[in-house]
């Protein structure tokens, strides 16, 4: 193996959950790494820059302005906004497909595509979802998402198809979870550098300062059932409903 | 702990409330008729109007509050072809938890054609009130449902903050035994300041949502256009339903926005308690 990469993971609560995660230090193969950059990268064939969840509204409405705002609007979607919930359901998924539990598997599917809070919402969620799935099963074949095939014929929200293609490789939870969370924060970032504008190094900065509360979400997602996922994003979820009938758009959430 | 308060909290917890309201209801000759009304504890349930084909239920709480410990129960049934509105006599208040908090469990199922309409005023949670409460629905595939809760974070006008506390309110609606909708609302901690971030409530200390289905475009594009809402609104049609969400700086610019949504989803008259 030629590198190792060490990521420190702060606050797990509960280690009995994954032994793997023990002393809060998880080491990455070069493997897992090369699979987990490429399927995060904003060159997946998701288009995930397409989607802003709602942000766009937040910069018309004037809640997001600035560099400090953005960080402050992604950090409550991280900790209890939408971000959050697919954190959990990641997590739930990615354990699933892990202890081979489709009764599990099953309910974080289904919960996934009806915790959402608006149209377009549930559109980001589950067409980015659909085709990570497609994208995966030419390019990454595993065990794993043809046997979810079988076990589910719905939508599929988008952080679940992550997690069972990862789980399926044989990634465990923490890394895929943490560079799942890192990019999303990314392509919000990237949305509001274009929208409010902000220059880049700015928005570099706002990453920056939210990798802790990254951090902290993957050990919480980790010790998260279903039933406490929790989230208090109102204003958030308004946002992505106010985008429907904005005038101006460059995103379709 | 020292002994009398330990008597003290004994005593609390015996005297702590538990409440069951069960009610069935069916479509007889045009009309809705009770099938089967259950009540114990301290839930009741009342009849104001004549028979017809919407009956009107009104669900009274004669402890006058939750407190810690409360376990209040809702079990409503609408067969087929039925339609019933059922709402609450008053604003229901939670108090400050000293030991556990307080559970309330709503379960609703709407038969084929059957129409609910859910209209309960709003929950008022004091300083310190711990409240868990779910709301499962179960509809046919052909059903209608209104649903709206609200919820305020102590009375901003009395000069009541909300500081500490929880509040998981936990809802799952399927019809024909497919999951529509679910919603896990989780504020808990300093709830002031969480409600203050601007992605949360900016400040407000008042909020509902609005359940609608079969969706209703009509509805979503009236509501859009609604004039002169006091507080801030989203709306939105998805999964075969549609959801509105307020969120307002006081509760009575939330009952305000809240009494035009109803009228416009409602397209009729409002409960009679909602005028009060």
């Amino acid at each position: 193996m030629a590198t190792a990469i060490t990521t420190a993971i702060g606050m797990i609560p509960d280690p009995k959950l994954d032994r793997s995660h023990s002393t809060g230090v998880e080491t990455v193969s070069a493997t897992a790494l090369y699979r987990l950059m490429t399927w995060l990268s904003p060159a997946y064939p998701v288009g995930a820059f397409s989607y802003s969840s709602g942000l766009e509204w937040a910069v018309e409405s004037g809640d997001v302005n600035d560099a400090a705002s953005l960080c402050d609007w992604l950090d409550t979607m991280l900790t209890m906004g939408s971000t959050w919930a697919d954190a959990v359901l990641f997590a739930n998924a990615h354990r699933a497909v892990d202890e081979g539990d489709d009764d599990l598997l099953r309910r974080a599917t289904e919960l996934a595509a009806a915790l959402v809070s608006s149209k377009e919402r549930l559109l980001e969620t589950t067409a980015q979802g659909r085709a990570f799935i497609d994208a995966s099963r030419n390019a990454w074949p595993c065990a794993a998402i043809d046997r979810f095939a079988a076990v589910w014929d719905g939508a599929v929200a988008y952080p679940v198809a992550v997690a069972v293609t990862a789980a399926g490789h044989g990634i465990a939870l923490a890394p895929a979870l943490n560079a799942y969370l890192a990019a999303a924060i990314a392509n919000l970032v990237s949305a509001g550098v274009r929208l409010i504008p902000l220059g880049q190094s700015d928005g570099q900065r706002v990453i920056a300062a939210l990798a802790a509360a990254v951090e902290t979400a993957d050990g919480r997602a980790m010790a998260t059932s279903l039933d406490d996922i929790g989230t208090c994003a109102l204003r958030a979820d308004m946002a992505s409903m106010r985008h429907e009938t904005q005038y101006t758009r460059l995103f379709r959430s | 702990m020292p002994a009398g308060l330990a008597i003290e909290k004994r005593t609390f917890a015996a005297n702590r409330a538990n409440g069951v309201v069960a009610l069935e209801v069916a479509q007889r000759a045009g009309a809705t008729r009770r099938l089967r009304v259950g009540e114990s504890g301290s839930l009741r349930l009342r009849f104001p109007g004549h028979a017809g084909p919407d009956l009107e239920a009104v669900a009274i709480n004669t402890a006058g509050g939750i407190a810690g410990g409360d376990r209040f129960t809702f079990d409503v049934t609408v067969g087929e072809a039925a339609s019933l509105t059922l709402t609450s006599v008053s604003a229901e208040k939670v108090y400050r938890a000293l030991d556990d908090e307080a559970a309330v469990a709503v379960t609703l199922k709407v038969g084929p054609r059957g129409r609910l309409s859910w209209l309960p005023r709003e929950t008022i949670l004091f300083d310190g009130a711990r409240l868990a409460r779910t709301i499962d629905v179960d509809l046919a595939d052909d059903a209608s449902l209104l649903l709206v809760e609200s919820v305020m974070f102590g009375r901003r006008d009395m000069g009541e903050a909300v500081t500490t506390g929880r509040l998981a309110d936990r809802w799952r609606l399927r019809r024909a035994g497919r999951l529509i909708y679910a919603e896990s609302l989780l504020l808990d901690g300093d709830m002031a300041a969480r409600l203050n971030r601007r992605a949360v409530a900016s400040g407000g200390v008042a909020m509902a949502t609005l359940l609608m289905t079969p969706m209703d475009d009509g509805f979503v594009n009236a509501l859009r256009a609604a004039e002169g809402l006091r507080g801030e609104t989203g709306v939105s049609s998805f999964n075969g339903l549609s959801v509105a969400r307020f969120v307002a700086a006081d509760g009575e610019s939330l009952r305000h926005d809240l009494t035009v949504a109803l009228r416009l989803a409602l397209a009729g008259p409002l409960p009679r308690l909602w005028l009060n």
